[in-house]
């Protein structure tokens, strides 16, 4: 049998393919359906339910506003910390990138696990927090917005550190010396060479550790406790406590189309114009 | 001294280095601490040595149940991603595809996507379309998940290997089989190794897909840990985390063997 290259790629592509149209687009695609799909045929009723109710618009709310939170947080973190991942001699280097690695392939599981022994009432910070005189007696960080805040960013920072990382390695360190030889400052360097350069690193990290956050509900639910909900501990509730599937569906696709939104402008504006 | 450093900043980069990797890997100490606790509650820093709560979990029917569960799980994931997706990483790597942008797109679109609004909606086209969950649905949705792993550590293997070994084999009258077998797979190797560790990790981890598609005969490690978490944590479950860690560090030792740590924090 004769076949040209064309027909031997799309084979090797296919069982590949097959799967995902399989298990993510017509799920995905199910999904959609789902959400607008009503006793008596198409509705919108369960957006409308959602975005007419105050109670499901603040957890909405609140889901931004602590995405964008550990975004920004990730990023005053992360950008240091690859900077001098990437400038220290090779051996450091290696160590850096396992504390970043190690925390990355642990489960979520494990590692809110280890933050709500940390923050407990009887936890360690807690009690600091209170040896200090800085908290009351009944003081606990668990089941508090900080809380969420200080997981999440632990779980997402390696994604910021990894992604800014992969951009300042491809700075020519020329450039630096050049700046400092006309008489630039190391933080006038770092401010008007590196930063701009690493933007794209710094955008696509923020992107993914956004989407990431607002997404979650392993840790956010664990850390915040019941009262504290998020978008897709919503979800969750939704399609396995209280088993309503079209309106868990509507919800998951506002989750998808608020990442979008808050996403697009976010790109247009830091891609820069030229170069 | 044009490239000198102020003192102040070296030792204020060294403190922010030291504080982010404590802060990175202060859950996973705190974890491996409280398993090998001697007391019934749980506290950190642990009170005495004993590894009562190792023996416990090695002789609970419903932690090797779990992790039985999802060793199996992991496995066939391991299997499927890696043929699947090194399959996938050739064919994009050649390039002469119909539409071999989208299609590069469309693999790596599972990275992208929320895992949520995937597990959501295979629940409820499965049970719409093939009838209550199982371990098949947990295989396939977590294939799909490991597999743009293991097509990025496989393209980032045939970036570097030569385009011309195969020109080669096919001028020496290689057919396409003996090409395939004999020239691009063994290039793929070290791609496909990591990647298959990557797969078994991630399959090994994942929580979100698994919480959305359990059910009471099928519960992972991972979900059984959560939901012992949200009622009443004891050490036991700390010892199962530290078996967790102590694994990913075991995979962490081999992915760095294969492919080197740091050519995958670059790519």
């Amino acid at each position: 049998m004769r076949m040209n290259d064309r027909t031997e790629n799309l084979l090797l592509a296919l069982p590949g393919l097959a799967l995902l149209a399989m298990a993510f687009f017509l799920p995905i695609g199910q999904m959609l359906v789902l959400s607008v799909s009503g006793a008596s045929g198409l509705t919108l009723e369960h957006f409308s339910r959602f975005l007419s109710d105050p109670f499901y618009l603040n957890i909405l709310w609140r889901t931004v506003r602590l995405s964008l939170i550990i975004t920004v947080i990730c990023v005053v973190l992360g950008f240091p910390y690859a900077y001098i991942m990437a400038r220290v001699s090779p051996r450091l280097r290696m160590w850096m990138v396992v504390a970043v690695i190690l925390p990355l392939m642990t489960s979520v599981v494990v590692r809110t696990f280890g933050w709500m022994v940390l923050l407990s009432r009887n936890g360690l910070i807690s009690q600091w927090a209170r040896d200090l005189g800085w908290a009351e007696r009944n003081f606990q960080i668990m089941h508090s917005e900080a809380a969420i805040v200080i997981g999440m960013v632990q779980v997402l920072l390696p994604f910021m550190a990894l992604s800014i990382l992969g951009v300042i390695t491809r700075i020519d360190t020329r450039l630096e010396e050049a700046s400092r030889t006309m008489g630039a400052s190391f933080m006038g360097t770092l401010r008007t060479v590196v930063l701009p350069l690493s933007m794209p690193g710094i955008v696509a990290g923020s992107l993914l550790v956004f989407t990431l956050s607002a997404s979650s509900f392993i840790t956010p639910s664990l850390m915040g406790g019941a009262r504290i909900q998020v978008l897709a501990g919503l979800v969750y509730k939704s399609v396995t406590q209280t088993l309503e599937w079209p309106f868990a569906a509507a919800q998951a696709v506002i989750l998808f189309v608020g990442v979008l939104l808050v996403l697009i402008p976010y790109v247009r504006v830091s891609t820069p114009r030229h170069g | 001294m044009v490239k000198a450093v102020p003192p102040w900043l070296r030792v204020a980069s060294t403190l922010l280095v030291a504080l982010t990797v404590l802060f990175l890997l202060a859950p996973l100490v705190v974890v491996i601490g409280v398993s090998f606790s001697e007391s019934e509650f749980i506290a950190f820093p642990p009170k005495g040595f004993s590894l009562r709560w190792y023996e416990g979990v090695l002789t609970s029917n419903t932690y090797l149940a779990s992790a039985l569960a999802s060793l199996q799980i992991a496995v066939l994931v391991t299997i499927t991603a890696t043929l699947v997706g090194g399959a996938a990483a050739v064919a994009l790597h050649r390039g002469k595809l119909p539409f071999s942008r989208t299609l590069a797109i469309v693999f790596l679109s599972p990275l992208v996507l929320p895992t949520i609004i995937f597990a959501i909606g295979m629940l409820m086209f499965w049970s719409r379309v093939f009838g209550p969950v199982s371990i098949l649905t947990l295989w396939l949705s977590h294939t799909v998940v490991a597999l743009p792993y293991v097509i990025r550590t496989t393209l980032a293997v045939l970036a570097e290997s030569d385009p011309f070994l195969e020109e080669a084999a096919r001028t020496m009258g290689a057919g396409r089989l003996q090409r395939l077998w004999f020239v691009v797979v063994p290039q793929c190797v070290p791609g496909l190794g990591a990647g298959a560790f990557f797969a078994f990790n991630i399959s090994f981890d994942e929580a979100v897909l698994s919480l959305f598609l359990r059910k009471p005969d099928l519960t992972t490690l991972p979900v059984q840990i959560y939901g012992q978490l949200e009622f009443s944590p004891d050490p036991s479950v700390a010892a199962v985390s530290a078996i967790m860690i102590f694994l990913t560090v075991l995979m962490m030792v081999v992915i760095d063997r294969i492919l080197g740590l740091q050519r995958f924090a670059r790519s």
